[in-house]
């Protein structure tokens, strides 16, 4: 009875989450193939346009200056391989000298930007990341109600929470915001004038999505209770997250269309001369895939902070309700985070294939020159991201009943971790004195140094995700005994998933070192393919056994030990120095561009900054946001405090609490 | 006898006689399929295992923890080889303490069973343990301390970045030449499909042949000093050089870069190098001051052959902006 129960709930959760991923990436896949065939068309419009005003103005030779100069796009080409050509719609690339950047005397202006810069997208991307939890969380709300009526109260009232510390943070981001603009504006007026003067419909579009996602957001929020009442209303509600999360989307892609365009710029000629078509300035290289890891890295950065919130709130529980509820929430803030830091690397790889495929130099520059160190600190930093989500789901395994028979793998998991880690941060090149390079007998150490190369690299990421995957499998069957009669054929279809996975992962790894450079990228497909099979197959697999299942007992909310809780600070934490780290690096890699090759940074601030000091740098915006963020929890929780009043006493106690 | 420190004598007995007695019988000068230190250390480790699970023995955790740490050390200290340098085995032991943490912390029974001994000796429950930690732990300290002001004559690490990101565009003989979308012009055949021929033997029956055997023929008239016969680095000039020539067997050098690099890193040389790669630490000559565009092209193009590595390539569809 009840692991028929929790069997549907996790049924249910999990497909929730999966079909509302698919649905809210959707958009960007089909988008892509959509905007490749609408593209074939506007080229040949443009182009059979560019004959007729070319042919005008040979018929017309002797009659004075043609009206309009067409000049050719940087970055566009049309089907031949030729630079596509365009009239000059935009004033060239301003010289920029030293009155057109604004100083002040305590710090150079480009720190105050970086700083200004990042509280901003911090407070933007946890804004952006809590509507697409409410969202799902709603929906699963609304979909366990008939089921399991308590539950699906819980998931409301969670959704509901969340909302309502979002709100506060909406507003605190605006200001943010704002202060980002007047930052800009006011020191660097000579490229904000350039800019504006490319993106100035872009700009106004931006403000007026900001409104609409401000009254849409309001309705929502406001209208929580009222829309509640009835089940059609609630499906409106529901629906109209959905709404916000394509207004947030929208937003963020907008916004995101100025930062891909000053690294990788297409839409301009060599000059910086806007070609007059938004579209190519908007839509240059990077655009998606940047788009794409900011939604995934959004939702990771919004479970690491609201299950922050959450294991705070555990630790310093003083009811065993209080402690139960807080747990839950820190299961549901980590479920979330862990479902998006999975594909999370495979969105990071897609957009360094671009990079590297707009300019090798930029490329190089990123992952074998002055970056490359930065590189090493952030595998180091994802590496214990995985760590604190391993560590969490063993933590909270070992508190379920019937997890005995799964813990005994917990060791060989951490194992094949920490071995997958040490080929994954094994750096190309090793720092190490002259001494050492001699006792080593050349720059590459025979046996690690093979770690080095990107094969290695995508092995290692591989099989680290396919056994958190294996983990979360394990977690979800901890209490259950399986009762379906093919349950022996279904353990076999997992383990054979695992096992071939493993094997394919590490076959294509090794048969890496025997391709050329180019094909070998390739092989990522199938290594990333054979990962989100496990994923998808094998959950899939898992779920539908757990139909008729036996509980071993219920999993015992407000038990979590604190390494388990502790766990989740440290995903949180790891994850904003994280961000920072990679929008520095993805920021800096112009170097002494403000628009890469167009605009050229000549503020005395046009440095790249040592390793140490960028470090203090991301270090001083991690503790600094994390400062407001307590700030913003702590006001979000007066209002709380006095909707608690009102709450009917005691929180209902969670469906595996319920025989 | 206690279990415990049974399994602890054991352990470390079985260590002294492993390292001592066999140790040198795995490490031979030739180094076979059976007998190296890798075969060694798994032997070990199944010795290990099979002590405890034959006799039973079941230590605690605390112990537990240090054998699986223990084994990390020794395997970074004393079995991977040629030894890696110090900051590297740091980072790696890092990782190890780490995932021996992770052990360790997988479960409240196991974290607590593993705290035990050391909050016992703090309280005082082990009074003697209490004592010679106490006692020893400001020696330790002032060992660590007596070691670390002590002064060291080594040469300090850098940070050299071996790859660098090339400019835009590069200047040889007079003529420009952007990097971007730059090309071997003796590549004549894109998928290399010469594996059965060679050159020298057949020079005369394939034109991309014939531009290999030139190239081969400048390499060893200029390039194998430092670079090597086997073009792994090894040259025989190769031991006085900091850092030492370019491995390129290695799959982590041309392996992954493109032509265009190579000839831009080729024809400037060391001093051509950007800041970030300490250009006064490379003994590269310049070598457009020596040989000619094609011939520059021509060695390229036999590293490629002689190595078995293509040159990198990007799919241009993507780079293009055809989307």
């Amino acid at each position: 009875m009840l692991g028929k129960k929790t069997g549907s709930k996790h049924a249910a959760i999990v497909l929730g989450l999966l079909v509302a991923f698919a649905i809210y990436l959707l958009p960007g896949m089909v988008g892509e193939v959509l905007a490749k065939e609408a593209f074939a068309e506007q080229v040949f419009a443009e182009e059979a346009f560019a004959k007729e005003v070319m042919a005008d103005e040979a018929a017309k030779t002797g009659e004075g200056k043609p009206e309009v100069e067409w000049s050719q796009d940087v970055f566009y080409k049309d089907w031949e391989g030729n630079p596509l050509k365009g009239p000059v719609s935009g004033a060239p690339a301003p010289e920029l000298v030293e009155t057109d950047y604004n100083r002040y005397g305590f710090a150079p202006s480009r720190m105050i930007l970086w700083i200004a810069n990042q509280q901003h997208l911090y407070f933007g991307s946890f804004v952006l990341a809590v509507p697409i939890f409410c969202m799902i969380i709603e929906f699963i709300g609304i979909r366990t109600k008939e089921t399991d009526p308590i539950m699906s109260k819980k998931y409301d009232k969670l959704a509901y929470d969340l909302m309502k510390v979002s709100l506060t943070a909406y507003s605190w981001t605006a200001i943010l915001g704002g202060i980002l603009l007047f930052t800009f504006i006011t020191l660097f007026p000579g490229f904000f004038k350039y800019l504006a003067g490319i993106f100035r419909p872009v700009m106004h579009v931006y403000a007026l999505m900001f409104l609409a996602e401000s009254g849409v957001l309001y309705v929502y929020y406001y209208g929580w209770e009222r829309m509640s009442q009835d089940k059609f209303m609630k499906w409106i509600h529901c629906s109209l997250s959905v709404l916000l999360n394509l207004i947030g989307t929208v937003l963020m892609y907008l916004a995101n269309s100025w930062a891909t365009f000053m690294q990788a710029p297409g839409g301009i000629d060599e000059q910086g001369r806007f070609l007059g078509n938004i579209w190519h300035v908007i839509h240059s290289t990077l655009w998606n895939p940047v788009g794409v890891h900011r939604i995934l890295g959004n939702i990771v950065f919004g479970g690491g902070i609201v299950g922050a919130y959450a294991a705070y709130h555990y630790l310093t529980a003083k009811t065993e309700e209080e402690r139960a509820h807080y747990d839950w929430v820190c299961y549901v803030a980590m479920f979330i985070a862990i479902f998006g830091l999975i594909p999370l690397p495979f969105a990071g790889y897609w957009l360094m294939k671009e990079v590297y495929a707009f300019r090798q130099q930029m490329g190089i520059t990123l992952m074998g020159g002055i970056m490359a160190w930065l590189f090493i600190i952030q595998a180091v930093m994802i590496g214990l991201l995985f760590f604190a989500a391993n560590s969490y789901l063993h933590n909270s395994m070992s508190r379920v009943k019937g997890s005995h028979r799964y813990m005994k793998y917990c060791k060989y998991m951490v194992l094949l971790l920490i071995v997958c880690f040490t080929m994954w941060m094994t750096p190309h090149t090793i720092v190490m004195t002259p001494a050492e390079l001699k006792a080593m007998g050349g720059a590459q150490h025979p046996v690690v140094g093979h770690f080095g190369v990107m094969s290695a690299k995508n092995t290692a990421v591989n099989l680290m995700i396919t056994c958190t995957v294996l983990c979360f499998i394990l977690y979800q069957r901890a209490n259950k005994k399986i009762m379906v009669p093919w349950a022996t054929i279904g353990n076999c279809w997992i383990a054979a998933i695992f096992v071939g996975a493993a094997a394919n992962i590490i076959y294509l790894g090794v048969y890496g070192y025997f391709l050329p450079a180019n094909q070998r990228v390739g092989l990522s497909v199938p290594q990333v393919s054979t990962t989100l099979t496990t994923l998808f197959v094998g959950v899939g697999i898992n779920i539908s056994m757990f139909k008729d299942s036996e509980s071993f007992g219920e999993i015992t909310w407000g038990s979590q030990s604190k390494v388990g809780t502790y766990a989740i600070f440290m995903m949180a934490i790891a994850f904003t120095w994280l961000m920072g780290l990679m929008g520095y690096i993805r920021s800096a890699v112009r170097l002494f561009w403000h628009v890469t090759e167009v605009v050229r940074d000549n503020s005395p601030d046009a440095y790249t900054l040592t390793i140490g000091e960028a470090g203090k740098m991301l270090t001083f915006n991690t503790l600094f946001v994390w400062v407001q963020f307590v700030v913003v929890f702590w006001v979000a929780s007066l209002t709380g405090k006095k909707a608690e009043v009102k709450a009917p006493a005691g929180v209902p106690v969670p469906a595996q609490q319920q025989e | 006898m206690n279990k415990g420190l049974l399994s602890f004598v054991l352990a470390v007995g079985g260590l002294a006689a492993f390292h001592i007695g066999l140790f040198p019988v795995f490490t031979p000068k030739e180094i076979g399929w059976v007998f190296n230190r890798y075969v060694y250390y798994l032997l070990f480790a199944f010795y290990l295992v099979f002590i405890h699970v034959g006799l039973r023995l079941k230590p605690p955790m605390a112990l537990r923890a240090l054998y699986v740490w223990g084994m990390g050390f020794y395997f970074y200290e004393s079995i991977l080889y040629p030894p890696v340098p110090w900051t590297l085995f740091i980072t790696y032991m890092t990782m190890w303490s780490i995932g021996t943490f992770l052990y360790i912390s997988q479960d409240p029974l196991t974290f607590r069973e593993f705290r035990a001994p050391i909050v016992k000796v703090i309280v005082g429950d082990y009074k003697l343990a209490r004592m010679v930690i106490f006692v020893a732990l400001p020696f330790l300290v002032g060992f660590g301390t007596y070691k670390a002001l002590y002064p060291h004559f080594e040469e300090p690490v850098e940070l050299r970045t071996v790859h660098p990101a090339p400019p835009a565009t590069t200047r040889v003989h007079g003529k420009n030449y952007t990097l971007e979308g730059l090309n071997n012009p003796f590549r004549t055949d894109e998928q290399d499909n010469y594996k059965d021929s060679f050159p020298f033997l057949d020079a005369d029956k394939q034109e991309y042949m014939k531009s290999v055997t030139e190239g081969g023929t400048i390499f060893f008239q200029n390039c194998h000093f430092c670079h090597g016969d086997q073009l792994n680095g090894l040259g025989m000039f190769s031991h006085v050089f900091n850092p030492t020539p370019a491995n390129f067997i290695d799959p982590g050098t041309i392996a992954m870069l493109r032509e265009s690099f190579l000839f831009w890193r080729v024809s400037k040389g060391g001093p051509g190098l950007p800041n970030e790669s300490t250009p006064w630490s490379s003994a590269m000559p310049p070598w457009e001051e020596h040989l000619k565009t094609e011939e520059i092209w021509k060695v390229i193009l036999f590293e490629y052959w002689y190595t078995g590595w293509h040159p990198r390539t990007f799919d241009t569809e993507s780079s293009a902006g055809k989307e």
